[in-house]
This record gives C-alpha cells, sequence and structure tokens, in this order.
C-alpha cells in the first residue's frame, strides 16, 4: 500500500485554485509576471515560478486576459497583464463555485460530528 | 581563464560562461518541450526570458560582469518546470551524458599519410610519435617480411577516418561543435 501523500493532495488542491488565483490578483490591479509571482509565492500558492507562465499564457489565448508593454525604469519594457470583461465574467462564477464548495465542506463536515 | 558568450534574453544581452550558457539553453529547450502548448510556446517562452532576464540582473547589481554556472543553477531551481517539478530529475541523465569520457577509435588518418595512413592512425591511437613508428615500420621492413605483412592487414581492416566525427575520435577528442568545425572539410 502506499502511504497517503498530504504533500500530493495540498499541491493538487492549490493547482486547482491557480487559475482563480491569478484572476483573483488581477482583477485588484494589472501586473507584470515577477509581481504575480511574489504575491502567489506569499501565499504559497506556488513552489517554482514555470508552472505560472503556461497558465498565463492559456488564458490570454482564452481572452481571459490581456497584456501591454509598459516602459520600466529598471531596463527593458514589462509585459503587464489585464484581465479582460469575458476574464471578470469568469472570475464571477469561479466566486459562486468556490462559495459552493466552501458551504457544502462546511455542510458535510458539520454533519459527520 | 574562460571562454564567455553574449546572448540577448527577454530584450537584454548579457555575458554569460560558456558552460553556464549550454545549461541554460539545455534547460530552455526542456521547458519548451515541457509546456506542450504548441504555437503558443513562443508566448510562454518569452515571459520565462524576461523573467530569467531580471533575475540575471539582479545578479549583477553585486557588480559581477558574467553569468556563471552558479548564478544559472539557482535561477533555474527558482523557476523549475511548467508542471511545478524541479528541473534537476531532468538535468541529472543529461549531466552525465555531457560529462562522458570522449571515445577514441583506431582510424586510418587521410590528412597525415605517406602509404595508407597507417602509422599516423596508430599514431594518434597510442599517442606517440608518427616519425617514430614510421622509422620503426621500414626497419622491420628490411629485418624481415613481417613489418609488411602487418601493414597491409592493417590497411585493409581500419577505416579511414571519413567524417569530421571520426577525426574527433581518432584523436580522442569530444565531439564538439568547435571540434567538428576545426576537422570540416568545408572550412578549409
Amino acid at each position: 500500500m502506499n502511504e497517503i501523500n498530504t504533500d500530493n493532495i495540498k499541491s493538487q488542491m492549490r493547482k486547482g485554485v491557480l487559475e482563480y488565483c491569478i484572476l483573483s490578483i488581477l482583477s485588484n490591479n494589472d501586473a507584470y509576471a515577477s509581481s504575480l509571482i511574489v504575491e502567489l509565492k506569499e501565499a504559497k500558492m506556488i513552489v517554482v515560478e514555470g508552472t505560472l507562465y503556461p497558465l498565463l499564457t492559456r488564458q490570454k489565448n482564452q481572452g481571459l486576459l490581456s497584456y501591454r508593454w509598459e516602459e520600466s525604469q529598471q531596463g527593458p519594457p514589462r509585459k503587464y497583464y489585464s484581465i479582460t470583461d469575458k476574464g471578470k465574467e469568469l472570475l464571477a462564477e469561479m466566486d459562486s463555485a468556490w462559495k459552493e464548495i466552501v458551504e457544502t465542506i462546511a455542510l458535510l463536515r458539520h454533519k459527520k460530528q | 581563464m574562460k571562454k564567455v558568450v553574449t546572448v540577448a534574453i527577454g530584450r537584454k544581452s548579457f555575458v554569460i560562461d560558456e558552460d553556464a550558457y549550454q545549461k541554460l539553453s539545455l534547460y530552455l529547450s526542456k521547458f519548451r518541450e515541457r509546456t506542450k502548448m504548441g504555437h503558443s510556446s513562443s508566448d510562454v517562452m518569452e515571459d520565462l526570458e524576461q523573467r530569467i532576464a531580471e533575475l540575471f540582473t539582479e545578479e549583477m547589481k553585486s557588480h559581477i560582469e558574467v553569468i556563471n554556472l552558479s548564478m544559472v543553477n539557482r535561477v533555474i531551481a527558482q523557476l523549475g518546470m511548467p508542471d511545478g517539478s524541479s528541473a534537476e530529475d531532468d538535468f541529472s541523465a543529461e549531466e552525465e551524458y555531457q560529462v562522458r569520457q570522449p571515445v577514441r577509435r583506431f582510424y586510418r588518418d587521410p590528412d597525415d599519410k605517406r602509404i595508407g595512413g597507417v602509422c599516423s592512425g596508430l599514431a594518434h591511437y597510442f599517442n606517440i610519435d608518427v616519425v617514430l613508428l614510421r622509422v620503426l615500420f621500414v626497419v622491420t621492413l628490411i629485418m624481415g617480411g613481417m613489418g609488411f605483412w602487418t601493414y597491409i592487414i592493417i590497411w585493409i581492416i581500419v577505416p579511414l577516418a571519413k567524417s569530421a566525427t571520426q577525426k574527433c575520435e581518432m584523436r580522442g577528442l569530444p565531439v564538439t561543435a568547435e571540434n567538428l568545425r576545426r576537422f570540416s572539410t568545408y572550412s578549409k
């Protein structure tokens, strides 16, 4: 029998809500990749940064995000991501889905006791 | 002393040690491979390279002018792979491949031959002076028939080093792009 891998379960859960997190951060303010990384790392949502880049591109291709180049004082221009209307719609849907999940879990936990 | 390479990463130019460059470019191609997003991969790589450029710029603030291997290793550890795994698993096998000892094979040398390139081939293989071998062969030729037949048999059996790869192997040199260029017939 395999041992129960707690870390693996946790990382699977985080992976599931990572896209939700990106949209949430961008709904507050536009950000370039590095500042997104800092926020996600602080929130312990990602361990290695590499996971983020394919997600950003995928969300951009799905029309959830857009980006623009902005001048920066410290070197070359930076790519700023912002959330689109379509992204905001999805975010609203995810908000209610998240609420549902949290309520369901609370309900189940309560029933058990 | 080390050879350096100048590269453009995320719209900035960096001077980087050759070994560090090899590792970084291997990492980038692995990352691209693992992204599995078709033509969208270039967007992902653009973001990734921009981040690498940023991290390197941070390192440069401590007045180091050349990116070295340990900086590259640090950056790779921080970035990891697109699926969230660390890059280490991918590299251990590759590195072993790179430090593998170059092979030395016995070929006849077409660039330095008097008759069939047998003596120069032998000289390369045993790393001895070709003149000494030639003298030895001539002496055995005079003394008796053995030298003659040995020469003929080697001439028939051992292949001529035709390609640049074979010429590297004949000299026991690693088959790198630089060495291949040295022995390539096109460069002459």
